[in-house]
């Protein structure tokens, strides 16, 4: 990508006096033969110099960055941004400077025989004398893919009576140029599921296919296609591969990866497919929706297509870098997703091979350069992703009920003013420090024994704190006996403490960085006698808790609520809790407490310390703050009496009661705040745009404004200096790229492979079409037929090519192994998420439920780990959200859905036009043991048994072979089934309780009704057969 | 049939030849994970590993290990004297002025290792590289270690620079170094994947790019062997399903496929036969792998492992384990390093946990005629800077930390050709930026491969149009670092 010129730019400058003078005496002691005043004519006289000495390296097919066949490229500002021929001026062209060189790094050409003096004479007269390069010379041909398609004639073929549209015409002329033959049709059932798939992304019914199967002419071919069409399940299957361009995830990607909001844009999609929103508009409104005049906020929802982009807020990340490589993701995709061009060479250098420039990247990049930085420091290092987004409509009911909370948090608000009482607040005030001044005392129980349920070690240390080690369960319960000689103790106090040996130092024992733990329920019990004496605890306080992790959850009787510190790790905390009566004798009492704690995942305490108290607990209580405005003499400052005031309400009964109410209502009003998506924003202030040299957003080169590439159609004067300009010409029709890229892409979803077989890449590096007029065909035919995919679509699926069967040949195999020909159908493995939707729909559990928040399915524990800080919890779904489609799984970047990643799923971190395609073991542990795809086996056992109840296990093996592959099935599947069937049926008849066993542990969210489990455990290994067949998976 | 089966057969041979002749990256088809139906055909290529390489390989398998944060490496391998002279003082100008830093905002100070003896530095070895006493036990073989201590990089923040490091771009969609290596040698063992990721802690924050195989087929992923639930995703059997069932259901599967193949032709179903016979091999392989309770107690001793536990010391020994049946390249992901406070009492506790393990490993190795064709890498993202971040150095209890540091920092590596006891390049006094010998990310890189009997330059795969490799367009191989 890099020549030799530009890797050393550096020397360049350091060098440029020492050649100066070179050149200049060069010139002088290689005075030319001819006159000065001699027209230098460049197919004579230069292009040879060229030819013979310097386009082995700078010819078309060039390795060095400079291209001397083209006049265009000759005259453009090389990488580093200086001159190679400026013309009229020899002395400043780079041209002149390398090939009169002295210097071994920088001379040109770097190996072979220099020029001569009499040709360096020419070009220096050339240049001189104006450079002249005739525009028409040496251009070369244009690469196919920049010119703009027209439409071809049909082609003449033999067989006449075969093909049913021009695609026909087309593939079959080249079949017949072979020598071969198209395939028969395709059996009608194997063609129905074919066409329900592609279109659709999911299967016929059994009774689709008998009632097809019934009558399969040509008509009612048709009339099922445009009924597919016209299935809201259309826009769901065609959404899957336009969101991998669209690198649409739901979180942020990188150190945090944060989830983000942005789903109303992937429901945009979806509609606007069903819709069969022209393409065009499609476009448009994707790229620059909330330019449009009058912008809709549908038109605004349509431009999260770019700001999808990964947005990086780990602590010490630069906004601006962040903001330049997120431009550089825009222009990028932009670029391969309308244009089948890769641009990012261009934000270093010139294109290598395609002709485009540095500085046309940069015209490009300016379109984008108006939207404000997404990431923002928080405070200290802490960065926070700040992008703009935008509300969605509150529906009807939800507005309705947020009024309510409104005024009922007036009303709150209003009570509570009325119940403050200035006198009780100072009498509270002054007793307080009058207890102060006597300060009561805690004092450390000794410690007699520890005991816990998790295997940790332990060990007392000499400040009677006990310090565990050893092994590190998920939760625990700590069990401590612990002795005192203190008498009326009022409060207890647990100390959190931290230590060396735990891990970030503590006090939690779970994690290095977050060293929190949760401290689930507190139990204390008086030992009397060998009786155990509840001692009630209340009046919780804590000198910090975590906001929605209160210290008074310690002893709220609930297990799954607790206290905890998160963020304030690496330093001790205490809870103290009073105790209802006063407790101790004054002789030796020996107290038992349990500290439970059940969050999980090693979120326990590391060193731990008890303490009682004797005196006002009020005093004793007050966090360090308070107490140190409590003993200030002077004049408090507003904050210090707010604090107090603060401090008051939370231990006064009354206001605290009606500050519960507030919290509530406040938090119900939070989670009724509209969803929100993510779009683009221009600023006012356009920015200036200057060539980022070598990428880099520190170092900018000269200014340059909007602008598209020369190579391509010209930018209409008309159009708006703005994005919406940069849109409206990606869709102009003389665009030769856009259309051809966009029904390549398509052809290679129903195909299993492009007419161009780079689907990402239509530059001069790219595979050539195999059939170059049916492309450009199709491209003309979906822009004079209105931008429409469906009606591209339907033209595909009509066409006999498409309808022929799929078996492979041993011509096949030999002339046309890769199908590249088309002679058969096509068949490969389907998509990770129509594998699952297809499994979801023959096992019945399928909900077609539309839109809204991602969907969280089973998947198991351990694959959300968190990467950083507030990371989000999988919530495993329990309703039918459980049994959507795949569209509407969450999708988050460091831990994309793993059955999905096993099949070849991306991560959705940058734009993917192509996924590949591969065969794994992986692929094949899934299917049989992901929990997910264990429990639709088990539905798809309980759908065969239902679907049947009185017939034979030979019919109900049937039936199941066709609920998944549509066609009759063959005698040798039935009879595979049918032995696994009487094998396991053997088995479990030895060992009962296994059915149940199986049934229950393949049964996750459903109902469970194990009356049936013998009867079921042998039709779920039959189903698990049928849902991990290759046929099952593949669209044949 | 018998023609179709015929031609069939006669197809898949053809390609695999015909992919095999095109040399590297053509070890596609027959890596593991991608095992044509006709397959046995190679096993003559496969025992000559330089079908596969541009020249003779000095190492078959790599044990990468990434320290996730970036290790103190100032307090660890670079001993600074003059550092520890001027603890306390203002950095120079030159350390901070019209730098950009990850964290520091205002002039800081210089930050030494303590002087205590638990940091003193010891010359060990033949190189007589110093190396921390916080590492006792790394002390013990440092013959077998080249250390370069000037690595630097062009990040600074942790996502971008793993992924610079380990995909030579700092941004996502480029393959990791491990999916390259497997992309370009595939893999030694039939059931076991090519690329395995071992991590304790947090995962990293460039997530499971860090082992994707971006635009290269997803075959070449590294797999995670996970120490808590199935070592492999969806590796065991569903509840009550025992081996017996579980391979009657896979002989149902193959027969229906079977007849689908006679009747259908297509040779990928031929590929997901045996795809189904691989993933039941490694039902019981991986298991078997995973299983360190079958190691001999001094082992266990050696190595400070406790069967069943998540613990470093654990990925040590499997990563023995996988290199010994074959796997090529294992990546230990180790999180807990970014010490951007009290480095001094955080930094030994980390040590503790990998000085062992990591000693164990290099002697373990090399009893076993392992060594020599494995090569062990100490590296992470970037390093730390010489000046203190938080309160400054100057009080005797302190807890300052470290800053991210891209200028130099230091790695090492053992085994798989490297020489022996050697030490490359030199840092400034300071230790803040190289003084001579520099090394970048992607020479190291280019290195890597380079011991692999790869050309970092001809490893490439085309997509969109260009030729793309590990190394982007840079990278020079370090030779003097080569026994």
């Amino acid at each position: 990508m890099i020549d030799a010129s530009t890797l050393r730019p550096f020397r360049w400058s350091l060098l440029v006096g020492a050649l100066a003078m070179c050149v200049a005496r060069g010139s002088l002691a290689l005075e030319p033969a001819q006159t000065a005043d001699e027209r230098v004519e460049f197919a004579r006289d230069i292009r040879p110099i060229f030819a013979n000495h310097c386009n082995e390296c700078h010819g078309a097919d060039r390795s060095g960055g400079l291209r001397l066949t083209s006049r265009r490229d000759a005259f453009t500002a090389s990488d580093s941004g200086e001159v190679v021929i400026k013309a009229g001026h020899a002395k400043q062209s780079i041209l002149l400077e390398r090939i009169t060189s002295q210097d071994e790094d920088a001379m040109m050409p770097p190996e072979g025989d220099r020029l001569s003096a009499k040709e360096v004479a020419l070009i220096n007269r050339w240049i001189e004398q104006g450079a002249d390069w005739p525009k028409d010379d040496a251009e070369g041909p244009t690469h196919w893919a920049y010119v703009t398609p027209t439409r071809p004639e049909r082609p003449d073929v033999d067989q006449h009576d075969w093909p049913v549209n021009p695609i026909d015409d087309f593939v079959l002329a080249a079949l017949e140029e072979k020598g071969l033959r198209p395939s028969p049709s395709a059996d009608p059932a194997v063609l129905l599921r074919r066409v329900y798939l592609a279109l659709t992304g999911l299967p016929p019914s059994p009774e689709q296919v008998d009632a097809f199967v019934a009558n399969p002419n040509p008509e009612a071919y048709e009339a099922v296609v445009d009924e597919l069409l016209n299935s809201p399940r259309y826009g769901e299957r065609w959404a899957r591969p336009w969101l991998d361009l669209a690198r649409y995830a739901d979180s942020n990607g990188f150190q945090a990866d944060q989830l983000r909001e942005s789903w109303a844009y992937r429901d945009w999609v979806i509609e606007a497919l069903n819709k069969d929103m022209p393409f065009d508009q499609f476009a448009i409104e994707q790229l620059a929706g909330d330019l449009l005049p009058n912008a809709t906020i549908d038109q605004k929802i349509a431009t999260g297509f770019h700001r999808t982009v990964t947005c990086n807020v780990e602590a010490g990340v630069h906004p601006e870098e962040n903001r330049v490589n997120q431009l550089f993701d825009r222009v990028n995709t932009t670029g391969t997703v309308f244009l089948g061009t890769t641009l990012e060479c261009c934000q270093c250098h010139n294109h290598k091979y395609d002709p485009f420039t540095q500085t046309e990247y940069y015209r490009l990049f300016a379109y984008f350069n108006n939207t404000p930085l997404e990431v923002k420091q928080k405070s200290g290092v802490t960065y926070d992703f700040v992008g703009p987004k935008m509300s969605l409509p509150l529906p009807e009911e939800r507005l309705s009920k947020r009024k309510q909370l409104s005024q009922r948090l007036e009303e709150l608000k209003a009570q509570r003013r009325a119940a403050f009482d200035q006198q009780e607040r100072d009498a509270w005030e002054r007793e307080l420090r009058q207890g102060l001044k006597s300060p009561p005392e805690w004092t450390v129980l000794a410690i007699v024994a520890f005991e816990s349920t998790g295997g940790e070690e332990h060990e007392i240390l000499e400040d009677q704190s006990v310090l565990v080690s050893g092994s590190l369960p998920g939760t625990t319960t700590y069990t401590i006996t612990a002795t005192t000689k203190q008498r009326d103790i009022g409060a207890f106090k647990i100390e959190a403490l931290t230590h060396p040996s735990l891990p970030g130092m503590g006090p939690g024992r779970g994690d290095e960085l977050r060293t929190n733990f949760i401290l689930s329920e507190v139990d204390v019990r008086e030992m009397d006698g060998s009786k155990r004496r509840a001692v009630p605890l209340h009046g919780a306080q804590a000198d910090f808790s975590q906001d929605r992790w209160e210290v008074a959850n310690a002893i709220d009787g609930n297990p799954k609520t607790g206290w905890a510190i998160a963020p304030q790790f690496g330093k001790p905390h205490w809870a103290s809790f009073r105790t209802a009566k006063r407790v101790g004798s004054g002789e030796e009492s020996t107290f038992v407490f349990t500290l439970e704690q059940n969050y999980g995942r090693g979120r326990t305490l590391g060193r731990v310390r008890l303490s009682g108290l004797v005196g006002d607990p009020g005093a004793a209580e007050l966090p360090e703050a308070i107490a140190k405005i409590l003993r200030k003499e002077n004049d408090l400052s507003d904050e210090e009496r707010r604090l107090l005031d603060k401090h008051f309400a939370k231990s006064n009964p009354r206001l605290s009661a009606i500050d519960a109410e507030i919290q509530k209502t406040t938090r119900q009003l939070g989670q009724l705040q509209p969803a929100t998506t993510l779009v683009m924003v221009e600023m006012s202030e356009p920015r200036e745009t200057r060539v980022l040299l070598r990428g880099d957003y520190l170092n900018k080169g000269s200014e340059v404004n909007y602008g598209t590439p020369g190579v391509l159609h010209p930018l209409e004067p008309g159009l708006p200096r703005n994005r919406l300009g940069l849109a409206k010409w990606l869709v102009d029709p003389a665009n030769p790229l856009l259309p051809r890229v966009t029904v390549n892409r398509w052809w290679a979803e129903f195909f299993g492979q492009g007419i161009v077989s780079s689907l990402e890449d239509f530059g001069t590096k790219a595979e050539p079409p195999t059939h170059p007029e049916l492309l450009d065909w199709l491209a003309v035919e979906f822009v004079d037929g209105g931008w429409s995919a469906k009606h591209l679509h339907k033209l595909i699926v009509m066409s006999r090519t498409f309808r022929q069967s799929s078996a492979f040949t041993s011509k096949h195999l030999k002339v046309d192994p890769e199908n590249k020909l088309y002679s058969r159908g096509p068949r490969f493995r389907m998509s990770a998420e129509m594998i699952r939707d297809n499994a979801l729909a023959v096992s019945g559990l399928l909900a077609t439920k539309m839109g809204g928040e991602p969907i969280m399915p089973f998947q198991p524990e351990g694959i959300w780990r968190s990467v950083g800080r507030n990371a989000p919890k999988w919530v495993e779904e329990r309703d039918e959200d459980r049994f959507r489609r795949g569209i509407y799984v969450v999708w988050r970047r460091a831990a994309p859905y793993p059955s999905f990643v096993n099949f070849d799923a991306p991560d959705r971190a940058a734009c993917v036009v192509k996924r590949p395609r591969t065969n794994t073991p992986l692929q094949a542990l899934t299917l049989l043991n992901d929990p997910a795809y264990v429990e639709m086996a088990l539905a798809l056992a309980e759908r065969i048994v239902n679907d049947l109840p009185d017939a034979s296990v030979e019919r109900r093996a049937a039936h199941g072979l066709r609920l998944c592959l549509a066609r009759e099935p063959r005698q040798k599947e039935i009879d595979a089934l049918v032995a696994l069937h009487e094998a396991e049926r053997q088995r479990l008849r030895s060992d009962p309780k296994l059915a149940r066993r199986i049934v229950k542990g393949a049964r996750r969210g459903g109902v469970s009704d194990v009356t049936l489990a013998g009867e079921l455990a042998c039709w779920f290994h039959v189903a698990s057969v049928l849902l991990n067949l290759d046929e099952t998976i593949t669209r044949g | 049939m018998t023609d179709l089966t015929n031609a069939l057969q006669a197809l898949t041979r053809r390609e695999l030849f015909q992919t095999v002749g095109t040399g590297i990256g053509a070890a596609a088809l027959t890596s593991l994970l991608q095992r044509d139906a006709a397959a046995e055909s190679l096993d003559s290529a496969k025992a000559d590993p330089a079908r596969r390489t541009h020249f003779a390989p000095k190492a078959k398998s790599v044990i990468y290990i990434h320290l996730v944060g970036a290790p103190s490496h100032l307090d660890l391998f670079d001993h600074k004297p003059e550092l520890q002279k001027r603890d306390g003082e203002l950095c120079p100008d030159e350390m901070f002025k019209g730098k950009r830093l990850a964290f520091i905002r205002n002039q800081p100070t210089l930050l030494g290792t303590p002087k205590e003896k638990k940091f003193t530095f010891r010359r060990v070895g033949e190189s007589g590289h110093a190396i921390s006493n916080l590492m006792p036990n790394l002390q013990e073989v440092a013959d077998e270690i080249t250390f370069i201590n000037t690595l630097h990089t062009d990040q600074f923040n942790h996502g971008p620079a793993q992924m610079y490091l380990l995909s030579g771009f700092e941004r996502f969609g480029r393959p990791s170094i491990g999916s390259w290596t497997t992309y370009g040698l595939g893999s030694e063992n039939e059931n076991l994947p090519g690329f395995v990721v071992l991590i304790t802690g947090q995962v990293l924050g460039a997530g499971s790019s860090a082992w994707g195989s971006g635009f290269l087929p997803t075959v070449y992923q590294g797999v995670e062997f996970r120490s808590q639930g199935d070592p492999v995703l969806f590796l065991s059997n569903p509840k009550g399903i025992d081996t017996a069932s579980r391979r009657r259901v896979l002989d149902a599967i193959n027969t229906i496929n079977q007849d689908g193949l006679a009747n259908v032709g297509d040779p990928e179903i031929a590929t997901r036969i045996k795809q189904y016979e691989m993933a039941f091999r490694m039902q019981s392989s991986v298991p078997e792998l995973m299983d360190i309770k079958s190691e001999p107690l001094e082992v266990h001793e050696r190595y400070g492992t406790k069967p069943g536990k998540t613990s470093f010391a654990n990925n040590c020994l499997l990563a023995r384990r996988l290199v010994e049946r074959g796997v090529r390249f294992v990546q230990l992901f180790d999180q807990g390093w970014d010490m951007h406070g009290s480095v001094f009492s955080r930094l030994p506790v980390k040590c503790g946990q990998v000085d062992q393990p990591i000693a164990a490993l290099i002697g373990d190795l090399k009893e076993r005629g392992l060594l020599d064709d494995t090569l062990v890498v100490w590296s992470a993202e970037f390093g730390r800077t010489p000046m203190a971040q938080g309160r400054n150095g100057t009080g005797k209890v302190t807890k300052a930390g470290r800053d991210h540091h891209k200028e130099a920092y230091t790695v090492w590596m053992a085994g798989g050709g490297v020489r022996r006891g050697f030490s490359h390049g030199a840092t400034d006094e300071l230790g803040y930026a190289v003084a001579e010998n520099p090394v970048h990310v992607h020479d190291l890189n280019a290195t890597i491969l380079h011991l692999l009997g790869m050309d970092h330059k001809r490893l490439t795969f085309r997509y969109q149009g260009r030729d793309y490799r590990l190394t982007d367009v840079h990278g020079d191989v370090v030779h003097e670092i080569i026994a």
